[in-house]
């Protein structure tokens, strides 16, 4: 178990316990998976945390990659699918699922408060069930199950998110004041802020504290040419005095993990992770200057993608935020820009 | 004789070609192009790309259709045996991935004079239609920029779009670059019975190399050569074979190739082709191969065995050992189109011999890989743009 889950998630990181839990848990993958062995036979203990291995995020959708160890339960696999298509594959386990659960429970805890309220999922209760991106919505939406005293699915067809059952809306609103609402974020958009919500919910919900949560990114509302002020101030329209805005960056290859975006506009990382920039063309570590995000956390213990080089792009801030919070932080500035290679034929 | 009914002289005698303009007019417009174009690169082509065509504009290189379909120009009274016209209009289905397929085609098809009909791929950078529009945007008034701007019509839609059923029957000729699937149904829509089609479908390539027939200079050509598509063409080397090399062979020349990578390819590759290739390099590890990567990500060099499955990745070049020509030619795939050769006698008789008994379509040194012409995946598709009249005289 990772005793740095024990402090608050937003403080000054101790970076040598940090360090020595990744240091075992690399090892931990390269006895008990030969292919992570295969891709750093040499390795043999790092002295930074930027020296520690790690796995593009596009290998996890080539293969299974899977540790096996003393005691190691697999459970399910998470898919997910990016922009690009193919799916990610992550072995999930007992204990990290655990600690994920923990992770994550803790960070929203201190963002949102501790108090376990309904939560309102804004997608189809089948996408549990399914492959792809509905699923990736899904992997990110129980990430909230800790705040969570019951759950309600409110849309029937998730390839329609405005088909919102506000029916079942109301029957939450009837006996509770406060509620957790998550949504990626263009449907949180398309099915709530810019929804038809009849006149009686309307007037339910602007007596409950609601605290939205959103994650998956702005590109579809970049095409409607919705920015952040004008999101945030549709959806807190409709809702109670009290009510709050968390837009949460975060990948399945690092479940456990929320990114939370701050007052100020960055990122912050909890203290039992960490995030580093690498340059695109040479892999050396960045700060203050933008490249390929690498995230690091000591809770996989299924598979390695407790260290995942990403094709997202960020920037390490230095010094203090003026947001108030410790720890590390950094500005998310996107994907890697993607092209097709250019052929003469067919491939 | 007309000057547009020319005359050629082949192997069983003469023949006459009726192309209804006049060739040497022809000829000098395009060399009028060409002038331009060594003035600056449009946005759409890259460096490489605009020199290989503005090369592809040379005299010898457009005549060169003719003398491998019909021979060389003659004069004089030899038996004539053969009188070639254009088929009729020629429809040419360009891939997603295509970089100059569609303007070189397009080159050697106006040769034809026929009505051209392009259809480049939904998502494909369409450099067909920018070279058509500088071309027309440049030339003087004359026969090719009235040619181009009034008989070439070029689109971009989808394989499922109506007016590939169009394109298909309106013409003389279907020429169909893509997978066998795309081929197939480009072939299916309703044509004339007396159309030709013809079909580049699924292949690819390999280099050959003999340790005693490389240097440095050889090597950069070979990087270069894989450096211009990575693996994504069908002629570009997926597999570097070291003839008569084992493992440890194969390590030692792909160490060479990663010295010689920063002097000979000095551009930076696009950010997501360098994450690739990070990706790729472990995704080999984790397969089995011995994977580096090129200096500034640019690329995958692995050095592994035959039986390894392929390493995979649009910039990842394997580098395996066969112990004998043999072996290496029982390991080609059954797409296999062009080999490029680093050998000591390439044309010698054992080489030739080989080659008889596989399916390799072209055997080119390894600078000439991507080099397009006439004859193409087993055949001479140029002539076949043209029907042949019988003439007993």
């Amino acid at each position: 178990m990772s005793h740095l889950l024990d402090q608050p998630p937003f403080a000054a990181r101790d970076d040598a316990a940090l360090l020595a839990e990744l240091n075992a848990l690399t090892r931990w993958h390269l006895d008990g998976c030969a292919d992570y062995r295969a891709v750093w036979p040499r390795w043999n203990g790092a002295a930074t945390i930027d020296a520690l291995p790690w796995l593009h995020v596009g290998a996890f959708k080539h293969g299974a990659w899977r540790t096996s160890g003393e005691s190691m339960k697999h459970q399910r696999t998470l898919a997910s699918s990016s922009t690009g298509g193919s799916a990610s594959r992550i072995a999930l386990d007992e204990k990290s699922s655990a600690l994920q659960a923990r992770s994550s429970g803790a960070i929203l805890a201190e963002l949102l408060g501790p108090e376990q309220r309904p939560l309102v999922i804004l997608d189809d209760v089948r996408s549990l069930q399914q492959r792809g991106e509905v699923s990736a919505r899904v992997t990110a939406a129980m990430s909230l199950r800790p705040l969570a005293s019951e759950m309600h699915f409110v849309v029937s067809a998730a390839a329609t998110p405005d088909a919102v059952d506000w029916s079942r809306l109301a029957a939450v609103c009837a006996t509770h004041r406060r509620l957790l609402v998550y949504g990626f974020t263009w449907m949180l958009w398309t099915a709530w802020a810019t929804a038809a919500i009849p006149a009686a919910l309307r007037d339910s919900l602007a007596a409950a504290r609601v605290d939205f949560v959103h994650s998956g990114g702005w590109k579809k509302l970049e095409a409607l040419r919705v920015g952040r002020d004008e999101f945030d101030r549709a959806l807190l329209a409709t809702v109670g005095p009290g009510s709050s805005v968390l837009d949460f960056y975060g990948l399945v290859e690092q479940v456990g993990i929320l990114y939370p975006l701050c007052s100020a506009g960055f990122r912050h990382v909890p203290r039992w992770a960490a995030a580093i920039v690498r340059d695109p063309w040479t892999l050396e570590p960045l700060v203050g200057e933008p490249g390929m995000l690498q995230l690091l956390n000591p809770l996989a213990h299924g598979a390695p993608y407790h260290s995942v080089l990403t094709e997202d792009l960020g920037r390490i801030a230095s010094g203090a935020c003026p947001c108030g919070r410790a720890g590390q932080r950094f500005e998310f500035l996107g994907r890697v820009p993607k092209a097709e290679v250019r052929g003469c034929a067919n491939v | 004789m007309s000057d547009l009914l020319l005359r050629f002289r082949g192997v069983g005698g003469d023949c006459l070609v009726a192309l209804g303009y006049d060739l040497e007019q022809r000829l000098a417009q395009w060399e009028q192009l060409r002038r331009q174009m060594v003035r600056g690169v449009p946005p759409e082509f890259t460096r490489d790309e605009w020199a290989y065509l503005a090369g592809f504009l040379g005299r010898d290189s457009l005549l060169a259709p003719f003398a491998r379909s019909f021979g060389e120009r003659a004069e004089g009274a030899t038996r004539l045996c053969a009188l070639y016209r254009p088929r009729g209009a020629i429809a040419i289905w360009l891939p997603n991935n295509v970089s100059l397929l569609g303007p070189l085609l397009l080159v050697m098809a106006s040769f034809t004079n026929a009505p051209l009909l392009v259809k480049s791929g939904s998502r494909a950078d369409d450099l067909a239609e920018a070279f058509v529009r500088y071309a027309v945007e440049r030339l003087e008034d004359g026969e090719l920029r009235r040619y181009l701007a009034e008989r070439v019509v070029l689109g971009r839609f989808g394989r499922d779009d109506p007016r590939n059923a169009d394109m298909a029957a309106q013409a003389a000729v279907r020429i169909v670059f893509g997978t066998d699937a795309a081929a197939q149904a480009v072939h299916a829509h309703a044509h004339p019975v007396d159309s030709v089609g013809i079909s580049f479908a699924d292949h690819s390539s390999e280099a050959w190399v003999e340790a005693d027939a490389l240097d440095d200079q050889r090597l950069a050509t070979l990087l270069r050569v894989f450096a211009i598509y990575g693996t994504a063409g069908c002629t570009s080397p997926r597999r570097l074979v070291l003839i008569g090399g084992n493992e440890a062979d194969c390590r030692r020349l792909r160490d060479r190739l990663l010295e010689l990578w920063p002097a000979t390819l000095k551009r930076d590759v696009p950010m997501h082709v360098a994450s690739q290739n990070v990706l790729r390099l472990q995704l080999a590890a984790a397969a089995g191969w011995d994977a580096r990567l090129c200096a500034r990500n640019a690329a995958v060099l692995a050095a592994g065995t035959m039986a390894l499955s392929a390493p995979g990745g649009p910039m990842t070049l394997a580098i395996v050992g066969a112990e004998a020509a043999a072996a290496a030619a029982a390991a080609l795939p059954a797409s296999i189109q062009t080999i490029g050769h680093i050998l000591r006698e390439p044309a010698a008789a054992h080489w030739l011999a080989l080659l008889a008994g596989t399916r390799v379509k072209r055997w080119v040194p390894v600078a000439e890989m991507h080099h397009f012409g006439p004859v193409w995946d087993g055949h001479n598709f140029w002539a076949q743009l043209f029907e042949q009249t019988a003439l007993g005289t």
